[in-house]
C-alpha cells in the first residue's frame, strides 16, 4: 500500500477521521494507540508474516532500554556499555541474517574456491521483512542514545511502539531518530490548518515528481540498464546522465509524501533531502543526499571511526570516510555492487581532503540575474557528472556487468536519432526545470512550499485545489508505473 | 587545574587549530557558534588539546559532549 494509491487515501481518511475525533484527540495516549493500532494495520497490510517480529523488536529494545536507563541510573556504567552493545549487536544481527546471510554465505563460498577449497551449501530460504533497514536503526538509535544521556527513554511502551512502527515512514523511512520524535508523541495533537495544508502541498510536490518525472526517465533508464548490450552509447550516456535526476525525484517523491503525511497528523518528521542537485562537491552531496540515512551514518559509524583513527591523521580521516560510505553502500542491499559504489565516493573525497575542502560548506551567493555563481555552476555540473557516473555501480546487477557497461559505452557506436523522438527528449526540460526549482526554492522544504499565512487567501486555497487536481490526473496518468525505488532497500 | 587556566589555554588551541585571530570560549560555546569548527576540525581540536595536556579521551566522553563546558569537565576530571 503505497502514499499514492487509492488503498492508502481510503486508509489515510479513516485514519484523520478518528484520530481528530474529539474524544480522541484530547488524549494523547489515545492518539499514540490509534497510531499504533493503525501503523501496524498498514504493516501488516504490505506484509503480515512479519507483524510478530516487528513486534517482539519492539518488545527486546523497550526493555533495552529500561534496562539500561536503570543501569545508569544506578552508576554501574560497565553494565550500561554492556547492554547498549547488546542493543547494537541485536540490531546489526537482525539485519545481517534478513538482509546479508545468503550474501555473505555466497561471497565465503567463493572465496574458499578461489583457494582450492570446495566448499558449497544450499542457500537459505530467509524473506526480507519490507522496512527492516529502516526500522532497525531507529531500534539502535534509540538505545546509544539513551547511553550517550542524549535522551531519555520512552515513557510507555505504547510511545516506544509508535515511534518504531510509524506508518508514514516504516517502509522507506525518512529514519526519525528518537530525540526529535518522542516528544512529539508526548502532546496531543489537534488539528493544524496551516501545518496540515502544508503537509497536502508536500504530498502532491512529491507525487508530481514522482509520477511525473521520475517515472517518465525510469522509462529510459530501465531500458539503458536492462538491454545496454543492445543500445548505443550514446543512449547509455544520455540514461546514465539522467539517472540522478529519476532516483532524487523518486525518492524525494516518497519522502515528501511521507513527511506531508506526517504534518497532516501533526508530526514533523525529519528531512531527507536538502536540494542535491545544487551540491558543489560529493562532501557537500552526501550532506544533502537521503539526509536521515546519512546523518545516522554520520553519527554511529563515521565519528566513533574518526575518533578512533585520530592519531593517523589524514589517513585516519580518509579511512573512516572510506568505511562510511561502504556501509552505506551495503545499506541499500547485499551486493558488492553497493560496496562498490560506497567506494567509488570515497575516491571522490580524496582531492577534498587533499585540498581541505572536505567540512563545511559555504553558503551559496546568488550571483547576477539570480542565477549562481558561475564557479559554484561548474561545480555542481561536475559533482553532478561524478555522481552520475556513480549511478552505473550502483544499478549493474553484478560486477561485471559494470565493466560491460563501460566497454559497451566506449566501444558503441554513437547514434543521436534518439533525441528526435519527443518522449525520449522530454526528461531534458524536466531535468532542468527541476534543478532550476531546486536553486529557487533552495531555502525552503520542497519547491511549492509557501508561508503559511497565504492559507488564508481563498484565491491561493483554489489555486492549491486545482493544483491537487491537476497532479491526480497526472497520478492516474501514469497509474500502473514503476514502485519507488527504495522500497527495494 | 583551574577551569580559568584550561579555558586559556583552550582559547590559543582553537585559535592555532581553526586559524582564527582571536577566540572568547565559554562553557556554552559550541560547534555552532564558530564557523571553522566542522567534524574534520573537531578531531583536529582533540588530537591537540590531548598533545597539550598529555591525557587520552574515550570515545564515549567525545560523544557525549554537547559543548566547550563539557569538553573542560572531562579535561579536569583526568
Amino acid at each position: 500500500m503505497v502514499v499514492n494509491s487509492i488503498n492508502f487515501l481510503l486508509f489515510f481518511i479513516v485514519v484523520f477521521l478518528v484520530y481528530y475525533m474529539p474524544v480522541v484527540s484530547q488524549r494523547k495516549n489515545l492518539q499514540n494507540i490509534w497510531i499504533l493500532i493503525t501503523s501496524y494495520f498498514f504493516y501488516g497490510f504490505v506484509d503480515w508474516k512479519m507483524l510478530p517480529l516487528l513486534f517482539s523488536v519492539t518488545v527486546v529494545f523497550y526493555l533495552l532500554g529500561a534496562w539500561l536507563k536503570a543501569s545508569m541510573n544506578s552508576n554501574k556504567s560497565r553494565l550500561a556499555s554492556r547492554i547498549t552493545t547488546l542493543g547494537v549487536v541485536l540490531g546489526v544481527g537482525l539485519l545481517l541474517y534478513f538482509k546479508y546471510l545468503n550474501f555473505f554465505a555466497d561471497s565465503f563460498a567463493s572465496l574458499l574456491q578461489a583457494v582450492g577449497i570446495s566448499a558449497s551449501w544450499s542457500t537459505l530460504n530467509i524473506v526480507l521483512p519490507i522496512g527492516v533497514s529502516f526500522f532497525t536503526f531507529k531500534l539502535i538509535s534509540y538505545v546509544i542514545e539513551i547511553h550517550r544521556e542524549r535522551i531519555q527513554p520512552a515513557e510507555s511502551f505504547i510511545e516506544f511502539a509508535t515511534y518504531i512502527a510509524f506508518f508514514p515512514t516504516i517502509l522507506s523511512g525518512p529514519i526519525d531518530r528518537p530525540n526529535k520524535f518522542l516528544p512529539q508523541l508526548r502532546k496531543n495533537h489537534q488539528f493544524d490548518y496551516n501545518l496540515a495544508v502544508d503537509g497536502c502541498q508536500q504530498i502532491l510536490w512529491g507525487i508530481f515528481t514522482k509520477m511525473v518525472i521520475a517515472d517518465t526517465i525510469a522509462l529510459i533508464t530501465t531500458e539503458a540498464w536492462t538491454n545496454f548490450s543492445s543500445k548505443d552509447a550514446s543512449y547509455l550516456l544520455y540514461a546514465v546522465l539522467l539517472s540522478p535526476v529519476q532516483v532524487y525525484a523518486d525518492f524525494d517523491g516518497y519522502s515528501n509524501m511521507a513527511i506531508g503525511v506526517g504534518k497532516i497528523l501533526g508530526f514533523n518528521v525529519t528531512k531527507n533531502f536538502n536540494h542535491p542537485l545544487l551540491a558543489r562537491n560529493v562532501s557537500e552531496y552526501w550532506r544533502r543526499w537521503h539526509m536521515s540515512l546519512t546523518s545516522w551514518i554520520t553519527d554511529y559509524v563515521f565519528m566513533p571511526l574518526n575518533i578512533a583513527f585520530r592519531n593517523l591523521a589524514t589517513l585516519g580521516l580518509f579511512l573512516a570516510i572510506c568505511i562510511n560510505l561502504v556501509v552505506i553502500g551495503l545499506w541499500h542491499g547485499a551486493n558488492w555492487t553497493y560496496a562498490l559504489f560506497g567506494f567509488y565516493h570515497s575516491l571522490l573525497f580524496i582531492p577534498l581532503i587533499c585540498f581541505g575542502k572536505f567540512g563545511k560548506n559555504k553558503k551559496l551567493k546568488q550571483g547576477r540575474w539570480g542565477l549562481p555563481l558561475m564557479k559554484d555552476l561548474a561545480m555542481m555540473i561536475l559533482t553532478y557528472v561524478l555522481v552520475a557516473f556513480g549511478q552505473v555501480i550502483f544499478f549493474a546487477t553484478d560486477v561485471p556487468s559494470i565493466s560491460s557497461f563501460i566497454s559497451t559505452v566506449a566501444s558503441g557506436s554513437w547514434n543521436m536519432s534518439f533525441l528526435f523522438d519527443i518522449s525520449t527528449l522530454l526528461p531534458i526540460p524536466m531535468a532542468i526545470f527541476l534543478f532550476c526549482l531546486d536553486w529557487t526554492s533552495r531555502k525552503k522544504e520542497f519547491a511549492i512550499q509557501r508561508a503559511s499565512r497565504i492559507y488564508t487567501n481563498k484565491t491561493i486555497n483554489i489555486l492549491i485545489l486545482d493544483l491537487f487536481i491537476a497532479l491526480i490526473v497526472a497520478f492516474f496518468g501514469y497509474n500502473g508505473q514503476g514502485s519507488f525505488i527504495y522500497f527495494n532497500f | 587545574m583551574e577551569r580559568k587556566e584550561i579555558f586559556e589555554k583552550l582559547n590559543e588551541i582553537f585559535c592555532d587549530v581553526l586559524d582564527l585571530d582571536e577566540v572568547e570560549l565559554t562553557d556554552t560555546t559550541c560547534a555552532d557558534d564558530i564557523e571553522e569548527w566542522d567534524s574534520l576540525s573537531h578531531i583536529q581540536l582533540i588530537v591537540a588539546i590531548e598533545k597539550a595536556y598529555g591525557i587520552k579521551f574515550t570515545s564515549l566522553e567525545i560523544m557525549k559532549w554537547k559543548n566547550v563546558g563539557e569538553m573542560v569537565d572531562s579535561i579536569m576530571s583526568k
